[in-house]
């Protein structure tokens, strides 16, 4: 960390060299990754007049190329990717060449688009190539050998061999690309689609630049580990990038991944007020107002997004959550179809569209979403999940414990899956993995609070009331630990069953406490009042004083686990 | 007796032992290929044709219509071989589209004649090519003019791609351009283009992308060609595993499939048959329940809980993985499984679906190793109940099976296999009556009579297939050959015929790789022939490490030549210890066969301590348990065993008696050993009876002894085919003193020679003869 604050500390040369990559990626036609150095270059203080960085120099081959570079340019710009090409072709300087290529290389992905249109046969609709892609390689490799590429040309060569699903050499190249020209943030973010797990991250020898920490925490949030991403862009932010909308969203994200709605919605909300206008990431945001159920500002937001551009697919997602929220799931299974139109491989929308169709009790339909939303990608944990809940609810508790499994493996520390691989198990009467199950997703940090619960109920299930007693301790404990936002029907069943523990063990003080607890719940309170008798009627007959009678007792029979019951003192609401 | 089980799963793509992959509905789309067929169709309702040509044509144009996509090469040489004058015909109409430009093509559709115009001729609109003709101008029509002009690039393609590789095995058509020098200069022009290009390109390629280009069948897969491929792998998969592609090359040809469509359900369910190949649990399953939420789409316009419909999938799906666990040895996975494949179906009353899981409980409870008798007695009154022959008879099959290994009299089995013959000839069931054969084959072989083992096994294997002969392939791999095989490799070992078992174990072993299904089943016989071979040869320490490879392949058998070893190489204590845990197991799992020879173990155990009494009641046990089960081979072994005891006892005239009840059957059915030992042990009685002692000579009986001679010549005999060099020492121990006594000198003296010889050799120290049988 040291290191990088020394590095940060020359905010002025970082703007520098943004300010210049801003104009070489433009140059190029290379718009996200100008987007983004410009976005960063914004977030900065700006420069005074005679600091600004000299334009790059400007070479004899720049010379004589110019105007067929400026011809082609045009071409390009309004997507004529061929006449750009064509015009291009035979031009010396690196500027040049990587236009023609890159040019060639968009052409081709552009008719692979309109053909998958009109196809020939069913079979034949997955069979549509970029027929450029192969011819690209062949002369990007030979340059290659040569070692006559620029930054920007290895990034395409990258590009085109990750297309050729040859990932491996697709990684050595944009490793490459990245040593020759740090500061292009498109050769990191196609690197970063490429690394799979923590250990070939490590593996990788990148260069000692400030985009590298840019790097590592997109790649940690990737990655899942969230602890290390956000300390990470903190890092940055007191770096000097404060102001940067990029880094905001991105912890924003990083929140959302950890399920800590109110710090996402927070960061969100003044996103929105730096940026009123951006779509990006705003799928996120909806997706955190919809599980808050704040549907007034989903409504907003969806409005807005609407009159800022209806045919994104980001847009389109947002209204999908909208009317999922207002619980008209034919619609919103509508819009996610309209954003998967916009562009097929958008995960989220699949994952979506399969809980849209659930809601429906669509089930077949819900299926294929979910197996769609995997063949796009395979890790993604809730597509599993969904196709489990898919099967529960088809009741087929076995069927889906493999599906299950799949979304726990993915996600080892997510309560949720563990709960539901329980639940499976206790329908299949396997209790001791459902216990196991459920203590581990207490062990983890129980979202929904349910799995201390029914580690309870099994305890109780199976006769082991001290196990039993000492889960629903903890439950109460936990609910009366986050406050009584949380309204739990159940605290007064597990009241109800301490009580009776209690009384069983003649623990008479903490019964009576329990069941004085009890009456505070209409359900329960009928019970309460009458252990309150029969605790009543029990002193009386045993009229020694408590102290002799339970000392023993208390030694021998309470389990060591057991936390004293006049903890909830503390909690009382 | 192995399970037979194996092909007791649902095979979605299979109805009535037919693999069908082609359950979806069949859109038509016009290719280069179908192009090709409405040149053919038009050159037969233009030109004149003679009526033989005429004829062989008609006949060709059902498969050509209803077949996959051929190569143009593949399609003109069928069509050569009919009449040349149309294939030539159609290869120039071909030739004028390819070469020519898209208003060629175009014209070429216009030109076809209309199905409803040509009321005389063939192309009628009812008529089969009339209805093909009218669904290719549908679907012709139908094409935007992007589409048109793809379907024109690729029938160039298709065209010229048939000359890029001139030796592919088109023999026909060199011949046939040469007629045409305009044309053969095209084409060949267009070769050197082509491969130029390529080379160009290639050289600096990677080897993964160099594939792609050299394959043939790497070209896109029209629906048709990819539903063919499928059918027939699978199928080949069923039947002749080997003539199916390899495990790895089949793999990568569906990832390929897969890439391309990944809505091609068929593609998974074949994958994880391949997976199962493999015994590879993550993928199997994995691309098993793929399978099923693909087909639940394909299926979900149906009811949820009607015959058809997911509902149905869904069923079968439970009912498949739980197969999957089964044949993994995942018990209480495949319990779980099975129990929810039965609680849906019994919610949506089906009762195919519920038969179904009622056979595979049994079957889990089977290979569990706990008593189905009732059970499965249920499955095939249900099963009989609603009709379903097969899972009936499989029922029958199982059933006979429990009861031949707990003594069931022979009768009762046979009659209810004849009545399930009946049942499966009926039904033309061929799988069952397989499993039917192989199993009379066991029987017979337990029962001891190996001749008619031996004319069952060969009925089974000679047997043409009742199956549709279908890519050359013959249903023969399945549990019923090996089973059959490995007895057939086992009666001849036991007759000494070595090389014979080698050439079947060789077959064995190239129908069955070692990684495949039923590999174990001859990996047992074949360590099983060794192990006694060595034992027979006293190659003690070459039969040794056999056994831990055997206790791998199965444990009872293992425990068993274990003491076996141990008792030939003198550690009787070990031996016994053993024999008595095996017995107790045995008695447990009520395996008789093991049961009786482990009580025949135990009593040679007992003759080394010259416990010859305490032997006998053990072997009247045995006796008593072999006859009660109709084990004659094991019955005549118990009774060998009882008169050996006999003779050493001191009771001869007895022994002999009782041997002559066994002679019989041991000379008819027993093993080469056997007979030689028997023949052995008669003659040692006949020199009791007659009245030798070993150094004195007594006033034998000499007619007696002459007897005697002759027998113990006959053992040798046996001895010798198997160079069972110890015993055959003894024999001439014994033949040299017969002869001393007899007074045949020059006799005498060749026998004690070969005996000095075969000391000489072996150096191991003669046991003394009389203590073993």
């Amino acid at each position: 960390m040291a290191a990088l604050c020394c590095e940060f500390g020359d905010l002025v040369q970082i703007k520098k060299q943004l300010i210049t990559v801003i104009s070489l990626c433009k140059e190029r036609g290379l718009l996200h990754s100008g987007k983004w150095a410009s976005e960063l270059a914004f977030a900065l203080d700006p420069l005074p007049k005679d600091e600004l960085p000299p334009a790059a120099p400007f070479t004899e081959d720049d010379a004589q190329d110019l105007d067929a570079l400026t011809l082609a340019k045009s071409y390009f710009d309004l997507k004529e990717y061929d006449r750009s090409a064509y015009f291009l072709k035979g031009c010396c300087s690196q500027k040049a060449y990587f236009l023609y290529m890159y040019s060639r290389y968009l052409s081709g992905e552009k008719k692979k688009d309109d053909e998958t249109v009109d196809s020939l046969g069913p079979l034949e609709k997955g069979q549509v190539r970029n027929e450029a892609l192969r011819e690209l390689r062949v002369e990007l490799s030979k340059k290659h050998n040569a070692g006559e590429l620029d930054g920007f040309t290895l990034y395409l060569y990258g590009v085109v061999l990750r297309k050729l699903d040859l990932l491996k050499e697709a990684v050595e190249v944009f490793v490459e690309a990245i040593h020759a020209l740090p500061l292009h943030w498109g050769a990191w973010l196609e690197l970063s689609n490429l690394v799979t797990n923590i250990e070939m991250l490590k593996s990788l020898s990148l260069p000692d630049c400030w985009t590298k920490d840019f790097f590592m925490a997109h790649m940690y949030t990737e990655l899942q580990m969230i602890k290390e991403a956000l300390q990470k862009y903190q890092n940055l932010i007191e770096a000097g990038f404060s102001k940067s909308t990029y880094i905001i969203s991105q912890i924003a994200v990083a929140y959302h991944n950890i399920r800590d709605i109110d710090q996402a919605l927070a960061l969100f909300n003044e996103l929105r007020d730096q940026d009123p206008y951006r779509i990006d990431n705003m799928d996120t945001f909806s997706n955190l107002l919809y599980v808050k159920s704040m549907k007034p500002e989903l409504s907003y937001l969806a409005h807005n997004l609407v009159e800022i551009d209806k045919y994104r697919v980001e847009t389109c997602c947002v209204i999908g959550n909208y009317y999922s929220l207002r619980s008209q799931h034919e619609k919103a299974a509508l819009y996610f179809q309209r954003a998967l139109k916009l562009n097929p491989r958008c995960l989220g929308a699949w994952t979506l569209m399969g809980h849209e169709y659930m809601e429906m009790k669509n089930t077949s339909a819900a299926i294929q979403a979910y197996r769609h939303a995997i063949e796009v990608n395979k890790r993604d944990y809730r597509a599993w999940y969904g196709l489990g809940q898919t099967y529960e609810i088809l009741k087929m508790p076995f069927y889906c414990l493999y599906y299950y499994r799949k979304a726990h493996q993915l996600r080892p520390n997510d309560s949720r899956m563990l709960v539901a691989l329980g639940e499976s198990y206790e329908k299949l009467s396997q209790q001791v993995e459902g216990k196991k199950c459920y203590w581990r997703a207490y062990s983890v940090g129980d979202v929904e609070k349910m799995a201390l619960l029914k580690l309870a109920k099994l305890h109780e299930q199976l006769n082991e009331s001290d196990d039993a007693a000492q889960c629903y301790m903890l439950y109460i404990q936990d609910i009366f630990y986050c406050g009584e936002q949380l309204e739990h029907l159940e605290v007064s069943t597990a009241l109800r069953y301490l009580g009776q523990y209690y009384f069983k063990n003649k623990l008479y003080d903490e019964a009576s406490l329990c069941a004085q607890r009890c009456c505070d719940y209409n359900d329960a309170r009928e019970e309460g009042k009458a252990l309150l008798r029969q605790i009543s009627q029990v002193r009386d007959q045993i009229e020694t004083p408590s102290a002799d009678l339970f000392a023993p007792l208390s030694n021998n029979n309470t389990p060591v686990r057991r936390v004293s019951p006049l903890n909830l003192i503390s909690f009382t609401p | 007796m192995a399970s037979v089980h194996e092909s007791l799963y649902f095979n979605p793509m299979m109805t009535n032992g037919v693999v069908h992959a082609n359950v979806f509905g069949i859109k038509d789309w016009v290719t280069p290929y179908k192009i090709s067929v409405l040149a053919l169709l038009y050159e037969m309702t233009a030109s004149k044709i003679t009526l033989p040509e005429r004829r062989r044509l008609n006949k060709l144009i059902l498969p050509l219509q209803q077949g996959p996509d051929l190569t143009l090469g593949q399609f003109l040489q069928t069509v050569e071989e009919c009449c040349p004058q149309t294939a030539y015909a159609v290869k120039l109409r071909l030739h004028e589209m390819a070469n020519g430009e898209l208003k060629d093509m175009e014209y070429f559709f216009s030109t076809l004649p209309t199905p409803f115009t040509a009321f005389d001729s063939e192309a009628y609109k009812t008529s089969v090519v009339g209805l093909f003709m009218r669904h290719m101008l549908l679907a012709y029509n139908k094409l935007s003019f992007s589409q048109v002009y793809k379907l024109y690039k690729s029938l160039q393609h298709y065209y010229h791609s048939h000359y890029a590789k001139p030796n592919d095995g088109q023999m026909g058509l060199p011949a046939l351009v040469a007629d045409d020098s305009d044309m053969d200069l095209t084409s060949t022009e267009d070769t050197v283009g082509d491969r130029i290009g390529r080379d160009e390109m290639d050289t600096p390629l990677h080897a993964s992308e160099l594939r792609n280009d050299n394959a043939p069948s790497r070209g896109p897969l029209s629906q048709k060609q990819a539903e063919y491929f499928l059918a027939r792998q699978a199928y080949l998969l069923k039947n002749d595993e080997n003539k199916a592609l390899k495990p790895a090359a089949l793999q990568e040809e569906l990832n390929n499939m897969l890439k391309f469509n990944p809505d091609f359900a068929e593609a998974h369910y074949l994958n994880y048959l391949n997976s199962m190949r493999v015994q590879d649990i993550f993928l199997s399953a994995h691309s098993l329940l793929h399978y099923f939420d693909r087909l639940i789409l394909a299926g979900n316009e149906g009811k949820s809980n009607g015959d058809e419909g997911y509902g149905r999938s869904l069923r079968y799906a439970a009912l498949n993985l739980a197969s999957l666990h089964c044949r993994f040895g995942h018990y209480q996975q495949a319990d779980l499984a099975l129990q929810e494949a039965i609680r849906i179906a019994q919610e949506s009353n089906d009762h195919v679906c519920l038969q179904h899981c009622l056979s595979w409980l049994y079957t889990l409870e089977q290979m569990k190793g706990s008593d189905s008798t009732v059970l499965t007695e249920d499955s095939v009154k249900m099963a009989a109940h609603f009709c379903l022959p097969y899972l009936a008879s499989l029922g029958i099959q199982s059933l006979f099976q429990q009861g031949a290994t707990q003594g069931k009299t022979a009768h009762k089995l046979m009659d209810a296999l004849k009545d399930t013959d009946i049942l499966h000839w009926k039904h033309s069931l061929s799988e069952l009556i397989e499993i039917s054969l192989a199993q009379t084959t066991s029987i017979w072989r337990m029962y001891g009579k190996s001749t008619m083992a031996l004319q069952q096994a060969q009925l089974l294997l000679n047997m043409s297939s009742l199956e549709p002969v279908n890519f050359g392939v013959q249903q023969n791999n399945t549990e019923a050959f090996t089973v059959a095989l490995c007895h057939l490799a086992e009666l001849h070992a036991e007759q000494g015929l070595y090389f014979a078992v080698s050439e079947i174990l060789q077959h064995l072993k190239e129908q069955f790789p070692p990684h495949s299904l039923h590999a174990k089943l001859w990996m047992l016989c074949d360590l099983k022939i060794q192990f006694e071979r060595h034992m027979n040869e006293g190659k003690y320490h070459l039969a040794e490490p056999l056994v831990a490879a055997i206790s791998a392949l199965n444990r009872t058998e293992g425990l068993y030549r274990k003491a076996q070893v141990l008792k030939a190489l003198n550690r009787s204590t070990e031996a016994y210890s053993i024999l008595q845990r095996l017995q107790l197991h045995c008695e447990k799992t009520k395996c008789t066969e093991m049961v009786i020879r482990v009580m025949l173990a135990t009593a040679e155990l007992h003759w080394e301590s010259s416990g010859f009494s305490t032997a006998l009641p053990l072997l009247l046990q045995a006796l008593a348990l072999a006859r009660q089960h109709h084990l004659q081979s094991l019955a005549s072994e118990t009774i060998l065993h009882l008169a050996f005891s006999q003779l050493m006892l001191g009771v001869p005239e007895q022994a002999l008696n009782v041997l002559h009840e066994a002679l019989e059957p041991v000379l008819a059915h027993g093993a080469v050993i056997d007979k030689g030992r028997a023949l052995l042990l008669t003659a040692r009685c006949q020199m009791a009876v007659a009245g030798f002692r070993p150094n004195r000579q007594g006033q034998a009986d000499l007619n007696l002894a002459v007897l005697a001679v002759d027998t113990l010549k006959e053992a040798a005999a046996y001895f010798s085919r198997l160079s069972c060099k110890e015993r055959l020492r003894d024999v001439h121990y014994l033949q040299s003193q017969l002869h001393r006594s007899l007074g045949q000198i020059s006799q005498c003296n060749k026998s004690a020679m070969l005996f000095r010889l075969l000391d000489q050799e072996l150096q191991s120290p003669a046991p003394p003869v009389s203590m073993r049988l």
